[in-house]
């Protein structure tokens, strides 16, 4: 059962929680997840998992951006509620309605939550029981779809904002998946006029949720595979299962042909399906092609959105036609709640925009995902327009983000160390080629002229001539280092390598390993040794600024590694970045936004140059300008 | 030379007077043909304007009211902001997202009479991802209260002296002599610390800080303030900004001291 509902608002003052439930929550899963959740720029994701000794709670959570409230609740893992999206849904309906900013106390919403979540709940019972039955199911996805359909009109009506839509996607999702099984258990026809219905409902719709819409698209491709699978188990149904789904799909593929305006080819689209649906006799042989079926599928799926593209393109050009004098008007009166569709052209400029300075795909989409969640329902002030309200947004965002999260001041650590009579101890790691030794050396460098007392411990045990390259650095910065030559275990080495700085009264020992590719096991394992075994001060994680996508998996896959492999409950991780080669990518500063965002490690150290002295501070304010660029 | 120039510069003037005169004359017609009372209306409407706009901008400037909460995530920022405005913590905070700003009269004087000026509050959050938000509301600062939690306050103890140390050393900071007050939160509960234990601890943090943070400084030219004489242990008493420190409790809502150093800063 749900543990927790808590209402709050985005500066943090709780104005109303569930007593009923009243389930004193094991340790403090809000503020984690609003710490490192919410604040991390991960908004975008639809849930999240908290543990805790005796808790394991998943949290779910919509914004209402206008009113700048959050909506959370908390739920015990195990169980998975099927209701939470669509009771979040209905509380944030019903409380925006009744929030006031000056109130504090909302001890009447105590009754409208009961109804709600007796509502919510009676209805994910009422799918349960449908979902071995099959024919039930129907209905009370039919009633589902059309509650949906209900939400999504009061959403374009009362212009109501983001999470709600977001929802609707979670439920589509949910019925797919049901869809899915269904058609694989026996009565595909069911799911057939289920997707008629849908169909009618995107049809409506039309405007408001694109997005229902090429579900549809996507639930029938799903639904043709499913149909497949089946044909090549020789059985009979599910033959004609297969059959039935192709004809389907001509007919369609022939109504796009004859007609071209958007909205019919839609409602023809939708009655040839019913008629196959009470059809399901005409055996056509299965083994004609069924991949094409999917390509047909994508064609058809294509040239609808492509259509609905030149829709939307028409709809643009008649705004434009009603004039400049219409939209000054807007801008001056401010436009009354920005929706997912106002943001997306300029979030999509931005996200290329990011991939052009070389940010990871993946992180560019989620930072627009999360940026959108933020914005999503908030009134556009006037005087703006919308691509500098999500600019603004955006650099706000950026600049959360490579804020550093802990302190990255190591000369103080070292201090803090040498008190303790204990060496600072820092571990290089990366992938091959990245500067590990060079900016081994540069750090050095800095370190000495600050007054302390270094010394390399030279763990490349791998590859030929690491130990000299290093040794040539020491002499050159009058350094002690510690070698042990080639075919050692670098853990020991390392381990060697400290008890001689305790002995001789270093301050830091700069430990360089061997580079490996993050997908190399033994490798992998043998640094989860070195790091589990040595138990450094700071795992310095090097990397190339010239990376692009491979940045993310780099770290992640380092970091898990580093994870799975040690075996001990609270693993060593990452704890700072060392981002090299900096002089040399001009303004594609994107790959320090990547490491940052996929790890939450701050950036201690950027090498920009051949030089010792090349080593400096990354300066958050520039890299988000140049981002923004 | 110089006279020369000066020769050259009249009669240079005296060409442009030459040149100037039928304008005005053009002018002063022009004026003529307008009717008196317009011409005063439009005088009255431009002086009116001017006076308005020169007023609002002294108001401006002499509308330094605002007090800001800082400290780390989890002291009791939100809570006592509450408690400022509304006498009582509601039904608790979780982490704060946004800065809650407010312009109110304190709850406790709310039954007193006479005209009390508000005061603008601003509780910015602690989460370091947040902490460029105080930029904005630093510079506009009357007071700043740096909140600690007295009862978890050793193992926050390095991270709280960093960022009062980075409060202390910003240089618009110092030059303004905004004074702060290091507010000892939680001290309702029976183990917290006293706040002269607080303050000791903090002056030796930031000590530390001194000495690595000066060593930084040379490296990135960052606008920053050293703090304290050289060569001495610091003390808070060798800021520029005048520091004191108080105790109060949040959740029990005994936040006198802090009702205090407001009023001392924004005169009712």
């Amino acid at each position: 059962m749900l543990e927790q509902l808590l209402i709050f608002t985005r500066g943090g003052l709780i104005l109303w929680t569930c007593k009923e439930l009243g389930n004193a929550l094991k340790g403090s899963p809000i503020d984690t997840l609003i710490r490192s959740c919410l604040l991390e720029e991960r908004s975008g994701a639809s849930s999240y998992n908290y543990d805790a000794p005796g808790a394991a709670y998943t949290l779910k959570w919509t914004f209402h951006n206008e009113l700048g409230l959050v909506f959370v609740a908390v739920y015990q893992r195990i169980l998975h509620l099927l209701y939470v999206d669509d009771l979040l849904a209905m509380v944030k309906r019903e409380f925006s309605e009744i929030y006031d900013p000056k109130r504090m106390v909302y001890y009447d919403f105590d009754d409208i939550f009961r109804q709600l979540r007796k509502e919510a709940e009676a209805r994910a019972e009422e799918m349960k029981k449908a979902k071995p039955m099959g024919k039930p199911m129907n209905n009370s996805l039919g009633k589902k779809q059309g509650q949906v359909q209900k939400a999504a009109h009061e959403g374009s009506n009362k212009k109501k904002s983001s999470g709600e839509s977001g929802n609707d996607g979670g439920d589509g999702e949910n019925s797919k998946n049901y869809k899915i099984k269904n058609g694989h258990s026996n009565g595909n026809h069911i799911g057939v006029h289920e997707s008629s219905t849908m169909g009618g409902v995107s049809d409506k719709e039309n405007g408001s949720s694109n997005a229902g819409a090429f579900d549809v698209n996507k639930l029938q491709k799903l639904r043709a595979k499913g149909g497949k699978k089946p044909d090549t188990v020789v059985n009979k149904g599910s033959k004609v299962e297969g059959s039935k789904a192709e004809p389907k799909k001509k007919i369609t593929k022939k109504n796009r042909v004859w007609n071209d305006s958007p909205p019919e080819p839609k409602l023809d689209f939708t009655d040839p399906v019913n008629e196959n649906g009470d059809e399901n006799v005409t055996v056509v042989a299965a083994e004609q092609g069924e991949s094409m079926m999917d390509k047909e599928e994508i064609v058809s799926s294509e040239s609808e959105t492509e259509e609905e593209e030149e829709a939307g393109k028409d709809s643009k050009v008649d705004t434009k036609k009603k004039g400049w004098f219409s939209s000054m008007f807007q801008s001056i009166a401010g436009k009354a709640n920005l929706e997912k569709a106002d943001l997306e052209p300029a979030l999509k400029a931005l996200k290329d925009r990011l991939m052009t300075k070389n940010v990871a795909e993946e992180i560019a989409e989620k930072l627009c995902e999360s940026v959108a969640a933020s914005l999503e329902g908030k009134k556009l002030a006037s005087f703006t327009r919308i691509s500098s309200t999500v600019q603004a947004a955006m650099e706000e965002a950026l600049v959360r983000i490579l804020t550093p999260r802990r302190s990255i001041d190591i000369l103080r650590d070292v201090h803090v160390a040498k008190e303790q009579r204990k060496p600072y101890v820092v571990v290089f790691v990366g992938v091959n080629g990245v500067g590990k030794s060079t900016n081994l050396a540069k750090v050095a460098y800095w370190l000495l002229q600050h007054k302390i007392d270094v010394m390399m411990a030279a763990c490349d045990t791998f590859r030929s001539g690491a130990v000299e390259q290093l040794r040539t650095h020491a002499r050159r910065l009058q350094i002690p280092i510690f070698e042990k030559g080639y075919e050692k275990d670098p853990a020991i080495v390392a381990k060697e390598a400290i008890q001689e700085a305790s002995r001789n009264g270093s301050d830091v020992v700069l430990v360089d390993t061997a580079g490996r590719m993050q997908d190399n096991e033994p490798l992998m394992r043998a640094l989860s040794k070195l790091i589990n075994l040595n138990s450094p001060d700071l795992v310095l994680f090097v990397g190339e600024a010239l990376v692009g996508n491979d940045a993310v998996d780099q770290l992640s896959k380092f970091n898990q590694k580093l994870a799975d492999l040690s075996g001990s409950p609270n693993p060593r991780l990452i704890d700072g970045i060392l981002l090299t080669k900096f002089d040399t990518i001009d303004d594609k500063v994107g790959a320090a936004l990547s490491m940052v965002y996929i790890s939450g490690a701050p950036v201690m150290f950027v090498g920009c140059g051949q030089s010792y002295t090349d080593l400096k501070k990354l300066n958050v304010k520039s890299i988000v300008k140049t981002l923004l660029k | 030379m110089e006279v020369d120039r000066m020769e050259q510069l009249k009669n240079q003037i005296l060409h442009w007077k030459n040149q100037i005169r039928p304008w005005l004359h053009q002018g002063e017609e022009l004026i003529h043909q307008i009717p008196p009372t317009q011409l005063y209306a439009a005088i009255g409407a431009v002086l009116l304007t001017t006076f308005f706009l020169l007023l609002f901008r002294l108001f401006k400037r002499t509308k330094f009211n605002t007090i800001v909460l800082a400290g780390l995530s989890g002291s009791g920022k939100t809570v006592l902001f509450y408690q400022l405005r509304d006498g009582s913590s509601h039904q608790g905070t979780v982490t704060s997202m946004e800065p809650n700003e407010g312009t109110f009269v304190l709850h406790s004087e709310i039954t007193k009479k006479g005209k009390i000026k508000p005061i603008h509050i601003v509780d910015v959050p602690g989460h370091s991802r947040l902490r460029p938000k105080l930029d904005e509301f630093l510079p506009r600062a009357a007071g700043v209260v740096f909140v600690v939690d007295a009862l978890e306050f050793l193992p926050n103890c390095r991270a709280a002296s960093e960022y009062l140390y980075d409060i202390l050393t910003r240089v618009s900071f110092v030059k303004k002599k905004t004074p702060v007050l290091i507010l000892c939160n939680k001290v309702d509960k029976v183990t917290a610390h006293t706040k002269e234990f607080i303050r000791k601890q903090l002056e030796k943090e930031i000590d530390k800080f001194r000495a690595s943070r000066t060593a930084i400084s040379d490296a990135d030219v960052a606008n920053e303030y050293t703090l304290g004489v050289p060569g001495e242990a610091f003390a808070f008493s060798q800021c520029h900004n005048k520091v004191t420190v108080a105790e109060a409790s949040g959740l029990t809502g005994d936040i006198s001291q802090l009702e205090q150093f407001i009023r001392e800063y924004v005169k009712s």
